[in-house]
């Protein structure tokens, strides 16, 4: 009787010391990608499970996420932390009332001190912030360094001495850029946006972004004629549009690393597969801002854009734990390095504010520079807008769905703008609009 | 009470399981989907109510209507190119006796392929910098330009046609020397008796003979190629500028990628009616005697 009751307060007190030091349970969804699931495995789950002992990080990648985590969400279910593609993603979920908001967590740990800005305002939907960015990119301007040496070209800065380069780099037989769209058709929004920036300015881009501006006007018009100017009459993606169709990510890296073409209009995903291009090359390769297309000139603007979101589910059971997994990527800007570093800053470059100093050794000073130089400019004011960032859904897809109709002649510039206006006026009416920081 | 454990009763509670998961996960999802294309849901949060608004947008978006034009000229193309060519091929097989079996193999393969990898290898055929044309003219042959008929809007439609129609022959030429082998052999022997040509036994015994294998196919063209959908998606995207969209494209891209779940659903629904209406014809001419 004596050992039976023994053994009774044992398993009592095994089970409740069980659940007294049992750690909670934080569930992560994220897209699957065989080469980054080890990094994110070993580099951030594992440390950050082995930095406390009251949260097991379990982080479960998944193929075509977006279709199963809107599913899984619309049902009540799936993972505390919600990762979606971009904010346009996020304002769909947040007002179908699928998450929490992290209003209270960010004014806790002070997120707003410790993230850029203007990501911290794109996550603010109503007022409150809904969604932290887990990357951030921009559009930039990769040459191949050795050959403008060789043939004295020098990297342009305003619109003559673009299209004077471009007229040489022609003349040499090569192309002045490579860039194609073939397996990802929104490409083309790339170039849409550096030229609505560049030749519009951020300021007149942000003025029609909250209404203030019409996207008929003169300058956006104007915009997008050079745009079809220089890809449809002068060729200047890898010669020719249907050149540019044809090329995808494999062909337009091989054809600049081997000097197919002098130039790379690209986001700074591109980092890792250029510096894999040029790897066995004695070239090398270097970025710039794209030039700035207006009269006048000015500070070039790095497009701001955020790669992928991060929230809590509405339906989360552990909202507190999945806050502190956020608080320990804001607070530590070495493990975001080091992981960005590994996936040569294409993929989890958290945009924190980050300083020459924090960046490891063996980056390449190319990257390096890009960190820094744009923190500083961002941090000044001199930036734009992605479309993928900041436009609502419909006219997100208007703007490089239709772009090829301008390309193809079949509609004017005019009227593609007006149609544009059209979906912007009815995602205004719609309340379909996504946040915009105040410039 | 007998009733319930009558010999057709019996048979019904067989077939009851796979009923009740066809309800579930396809007869329902379809009735939803059928009952969306009266709603504005962008596929998260609120259903709105908005009558035949998807519709009366529908009847007037160019783009609409230039997928409902493309899926008439697919239609028409597969209805005769493919099934040209598979007639003669498979009547032209049925005289070959040895060997015939390889050349079957030759022309089923590509059916076989999934449709990413036939994709790839035609894209990589016309690819502009490393393709056939491309190789050709490094040798001094100009016979073809260096250009993907993938890429041109003039082309587009015609060369994915061109790739699923590749795939898909092999598979009508199956099944028509399958029905040509059951012909009644007597019968080209009366025709030979008479003079028959070779294209008059053809057009005279055979043809009438494979005629419910012939109607088939044709129904089945007709109704496999209102939701074509993967070749144009790996190859095109329905582009350059909408050349290539049909309503597939169409549909896909209103849901995924603008979030109009309900307007996409107007758009199913619509796809789906014009299936029942032909499938519809069938019946009403099976119901006339047809042999089909």
């Amino acid at each position: 009787m004596k050992k039976l009751f023994i053994v009774f307060i044992t398993t009592i007190f095994s089970i409740v010391s069980f659940n007294t030091y049992a750690k909670t349970t934080v569930t992560w969804w994220a897209e699957a990608n065989a080469d980054r699931d080890p990094v994110f495995q070993a580099k951030l789950v594992d440390a950050f499970n082995a930095s406390q002992n009251e949260i097991e990080l379990v982080i479960e990648f998944k193929e075509g996420l977006n279709d199963i985590l809107r599913t899984a969400m619309l049902s009540g279910e799936g993972p505390d932390i919600v990762e979606t593609p971009g904010p346009s993603y996020v304002k769909e979920y947040q007002e179908a009332g699928l998450l929490q908001s992290m209003e209270g967590y960010s004014g806790q740990y002070g997120w707003e001190d410790k993230l850029l800005p203007w990501s911290y305002q794109a996550g603010v939907f109503n007022g409150e912030f809904y969604s932290a960015p887990k990357t951030f990119e921009s559009m930039i301007m990769l040459y191949n360094k050795t050959l403008f040496e060789e043939n004295g070209w020098s990297v342009p800065t305003t619109l003559s001495e673009y299209e004077d380069v471009a007229s040489k780099i022609k003349a040499a037989g090569m192309n002045v850029f490579a860039y194609g769209s073939t397996g990802w058709q929104p490409t083309h929004e790339h170039l849409v946006g550096m030229y609505l920036n560049s030749y519009a300015g951020p300021d007149n881009v942000y003025k029609a972004l909250i209404g203030e501006k019409d996207w008929t006007d003169p300058e956006f018009t104007g915009a997008v004629e050079l745009l079809r100017k220089h890809m449809v009459d002068d060729g200047y993606w890898s010669g020719s549009l249907e050149n540019y169709y044809a090329l995808g990510w494999d062909d337009f890296h091989a054809m600049f690393a081997s000097r197919g073409a002098a130039m790379m209009t690209i986001g700074t995903w591109t980092f890792g597969a250029t510096a894999a291009g040029f790897a066995d090359s004695s070239d090398e390769w270097d970025w710039a801002p794209f030039p700035v297309l207006r009269d006048g000139g000015a500070d070039p603007a790095y497009l701001l854009a955020l790669g992928t979101t991060m929230s809590i589910n509405a339906s989360s059971a552990n909202p507190d734990a999945a806050a502190k997994v956020f608080d320990f990527i804001f607070s530590n800007k070495k493990v975001v390095l080091d992981m960005a570093a590994d996936f040569n800053f294409g993929e989890f470059v958290v945009p924190l504010y980050f300083s020459a100093d924090d960046i490891r050794e063996d980056v390449s000073p190319q990257v390096k520079r890009y960190l820094v130089e744009f923190a500083e400019a961002t941090g000044k004011g001199d930036y734009g807008y992605t479309t993928w960032t900041f436009w609502p859904a419909d006219p997100g897809v208007h703007i490089w769905k239709d772009m090829e109709v301008v390309w193809a002649g079949d509609i004017s510039v005019e009227d593609y703008m007006y149609d544009h206006q059209k979906m912007w006026d009815k995602a205004r009416k719609k309340g379909e609009l996504l946040p915009v920081g105040a410039r | 009470m007998s009733i319930f454990f009558s010999k057709n009763s019996i048979a019904w509670y067989f077939i009851l399981p796979v009923l009740a998961v066809h309800f579930m996960v396809v007869a329902l999802p379809s009735l939803l989907s059928l009952a969306l294309c009266l709603t504005d849901w962008n596929g998260f949060g609120k259903i709105n109510y908005v009558g035949f608004e998807n519709f009366y947008e529908l009847f007037d978006d160019r783009y609409f209507k230039k997928a409902v034009w493309h899926n008439i000229v697919w239609t028409c193309l597969f209805l005769t190119v493919p099934i040209a060519l598979a007639l003669t091929c498979a009547y032209l097989l049925t005289g070959i006796t040895k060997g015939q079996m390889l050349f079957r193999l030759c022309f089923f393969f590509p059916y076989m392929l999934a449709s990413i990898i036939s994709c790839q290898i035609w894209k990589y055929i016309f690819h502009p910098l490393y393709g056939l044309p491309a190789w050709l003219n490094s040798k001094g042959i100009d016979l073809i330009p260096a250009v993907s008929p993938f890429t041109m809007k003039e082309t587009s439609l015609y060369a994915v046609a061109f790739v699923d129609g590749w795939h898909f022959w092999g598979f009508l030429v199956v099944i028509y020397i399958t029905g040509m082998y059951q012909v009644d052999n007597s019968l080209y022997e009366a025709a030979d008796i008479e003079g028959a040509t070779k294209f008059q036994k053809f057009r005279f015994v055979t043809l009438p003979l494979i005629r419910p294998i012939f109607i088939f196919s044709i129904m089945i063209i007709i109704i496999w190629s209102i939701p074509t959908f993967d070749y144009v998606w790996i190859l095109t995207q329905g582009g350059p500028a909408y050349s290539s969209e049909v309503l597939a494209t169409n549909l896909y891209s209103q849901a995924f990628d603008r979030f109009n779940v309900g307007y996409s659903s107007a758009i199913g629904t619509l796809m789906f009616i014009y299936t029942i209406f032909i499938v519809s014809i069938f019946g009403v001419l099976r119901k006339l005697g047809w042999e089909i």
